[in-house]
């Protein structure tokens, strides 16, 4: 192929994932997929790239040297590819376009499954350790918005990590509390079919690295709203941390279950 | 593919090119200037003429040249080409990505909190993890370093890429040998068959820097072809990888096999040096030996990176050079764990 060929193709390749990331940025969905520290990066990239793309396709027939030494002998080239450049094209754009085309922003309901979603809670501090208020029962009244129905408002990250602290146990067990997730139904120990998980992820990095952060909802003889799977909603009921299945499980016995909007930050991120 | 399985690997597909890519171009952009702006054999200037020395002096380079390990592949293979002696470039290519700024304080983060017996005192986690991390990241590329410098480059390197560094020493060699060089208005940069360095120094500026970026887009293109296959592989991977999970966790606390473990682990999901630290962190079943093994052989090797590395190396190079980074530091972290262990035991 010729060079000149060669580069408005290569602009070409990288003018697309420049678009493709750009547009993630702008339109907002990057908060999917990337923690915070993250996102940014997408931008100057995207920028980059379309500069490149856009510089490299503007002169692709200009002159140009490179300002040192191709004698004889030295067969150096600057614009050799190693692969024609028709097939880096099919491998840079097909995978990137298939993604676009399919992505839902999301995980399903079994990719999640495969991401902790079902799993025993972690018996660990290690998000949380240099959070956790002074445990006394008022440090954590003080420390939490109570609601007009009388429910400590927790995040779910507090509820699924208290697993690992047998003392905050202690003090929260049988509290008042209302929380938010996504509902999905719980897969074992349900033979009621009373039961429901609610869950957010916890992202480190991307989305690939994500966690899911579950706890379980009991309703007991309460009606369970009729919703989506992975709705979001906010729920509100009575804290307790039964052993099930060998292991320390939190169980909200549900008294409230409505659904609500996302979060303007969906995911909880590293160092949120 | 389900329709399911479609969006998990697309979800997962674009947060890791999202990632990633940024960080490519960096690298590439890096490697298309230092191709055109760099004179063969400059890097060669800055570096120690004892090799051993040498080796070491590149090593440290990455707490300088700060580049992960997707920017770093690109960036070798152009120092390479200017004639910066293999070894040095694979040790600044392994080391590199960890011994830097951003992957010291993502680490020292990441651990802060939990205490550690070591040696009969109590220390951070966070001390131990990150100097561990560094350190030994350090020591196994300048080791490697030392035995590819015992090595001929054929052995190591693409055919093509030895013939176009051979074709540059031997470039090099006539044009040392060139007293006198006359030159005509006739000459042009197509084939002329002599240097004629200084007639494109005078055009200067943007004519240099047209010839820069479409080496970098090249390199772009190239990095990013390998890039885009390790990335669907991984997301592939990703999407499914839990079921071992189990099977993981029960291998957790065993010394000898949960840095084995580990390393397959980081090699399937190929983190980011930057931000590894905190999915080590949450492997909270490992022992520290185990997460120390993830820490250092992720990003030396994973599955991305063995696409990124064929860019440069001969494949069988690669096999022997995984190999030995797996024994060596699985080696180092069982030992690292077996200390404290004994620390733990101390009356």
């Amino acid at each position: 192929m010729k060079l000149k060929r060669q580069r408005i193709l290569f602009s070409l390749i990288v003018l697309v994932w420049a678009v493709v990331m750009l547009y993630f940025y702008v339109s907002g969905r990057i908060d999917k997929y990337l923690a915070p520290g993250f996102r940014d990066f997408t931008l100057y990239g995207g920028l980059g790239l379309a500069v490149m793309g856009l510089f490299v396709g503007l002169t692709a027939g200009d002159e140009a040297s490179c300002g040192h030494d191709h004698s004889e002998g030295d067969p150096h080239d600057h614009e050799a590819s190693e692969m024609h450049p028709v097939t880096s094209m099919a491998f840079m754009l097909l995978p990137l376009l298939f993604a676009v085309c399919n992505t839902k922003d999301g995980f399903s309901v079994e990719a999640l499954s495969r991401k902790a979603l079902f799993d025993a809670p972690l018996d660990s501090k290690t998000f949380i350790t240099g959070d956790l208020p002074p445990l006394t029962l008022e440090e954590i009244q003080r420390t939490h918005r109570k609601n007009e129905q009388g429910f400590y408002e927790f995040n779910l990250m507090e509820l699924f990590f208290a697993v690992g602290d047998p003392e905050l146990q202690k003090i929260i067990d049988g509290m008042s509390v209302e929380t938010e997730g996504r509902l999905v139904m719980e897969r074992e120990n349900n033979e009621s079919g009373k039961r429901r998980r609610l869950y957010r992820l916890f992202i480190t990095c991307c989305a690939a690295d994500a966690r899911a952060v579950p706890i379980i909802l009991d309703f007991g003889d309460q009606e369970i709203p009729q919703l989506e799977e992975n709705a979001w909603v906010k729920v509100s009921g009575k804290l307790t941390f039964p052993i099930e299945r060998g292991t320390t499980q939190v169980i909200l016995q549900t008294a409230t279950c409505e659904a609500k909007d996302a979060p303007w930050e969906e995911n909880f991120m590293r160092n949120q | 593919m389900s329709g399911e399985s479609q969006q998990d690997f697309a979800y997962a597909f674009l947060s890791i090119l999202f990632e990633g890519a940024p960080f490519i171009l960096l690298g590439t952009l890096i490697s298309g200037f230092i191709d055109i702006y760099m004179p063969p054999g400059m890097m060669d200037r800055f570096l120690p003429k004892n090799k051993t020395l040498a080796v070491i002096v590149a090593g440290l380079m990455g707490a300088i040249f700060p580049v992960c390990e997707c920017a770093v592949v690109p960036v070798i293979r152009r120092l390479v080409r200017k004639g910066l002696p293999v070894s040095c470039a694979l040790t600044y290519m392994l080391a590199a990505p960890i011994v830097n700024p951003i992957t010291a304080l993502s680490t020292w983060k990441a651990f802060s909190g939990p205490m550690v017996m070591w040696q009969g005192e109590t220390v951070s986690a966070q001390w131990l993890m990150t100097s561990g991390r560094l350190g030994l990241g350090l020591v196994v590329a300048i080791l490697l370093g030392l035995v590819v410098a015992r090595m001929p480059m054929v052995w190591i390197l693409r055919k093509r890429l030895v013939d176009e560094i051979n074709g540059v020493s031997t470039a090099s060699k006539k044009k040392a040998s060139k007293k006198q060089h006359v030159h005509t208005a006739e000459c042009s940069h197509q084939g002329c068959g002599h240097d004629h360095s200084h007639e494109h120094d005078s055009s200067a500026g943007s004519s240099r820097l047209v010839a820069a970026f479409r080496s970098a887009i090249k390199d772009f293109v190239d990095v990013g072809v390998y890039f885009s296959i390790g990335v669907v592989i991984t997301a592939l991977f990703n999407t499914g990888i839990a079921p071992g999970a189990a099977w993981l966790d029960g291998l957790a606390s065993r010394d000898v096999i949960a840095p084995a473990a580990l390393m397959v682990l980081a090699f399937i999901l190929s983190l980011c040096s930057t931000s590894d630290a905190f999915i080590a962190a949450t492997l909270d079943k490992f022992t520290y030996g185990a997460k120390l093994a993830f820490l250092v052989f992720g990003p030396m090797l994973d599955l991305k990176l063995i696409f990124l590395y064929q860019t440069v190396m001969r494949r069988k190079f690669i096999f022997w050079m995984a190999l030995g980074l797996f024994v060596s530091i699985g080696a180092a972290a069982v030992a690292f764990q077996w200390v404290i262990n004994q620390s733990s035991n101390l009356p």
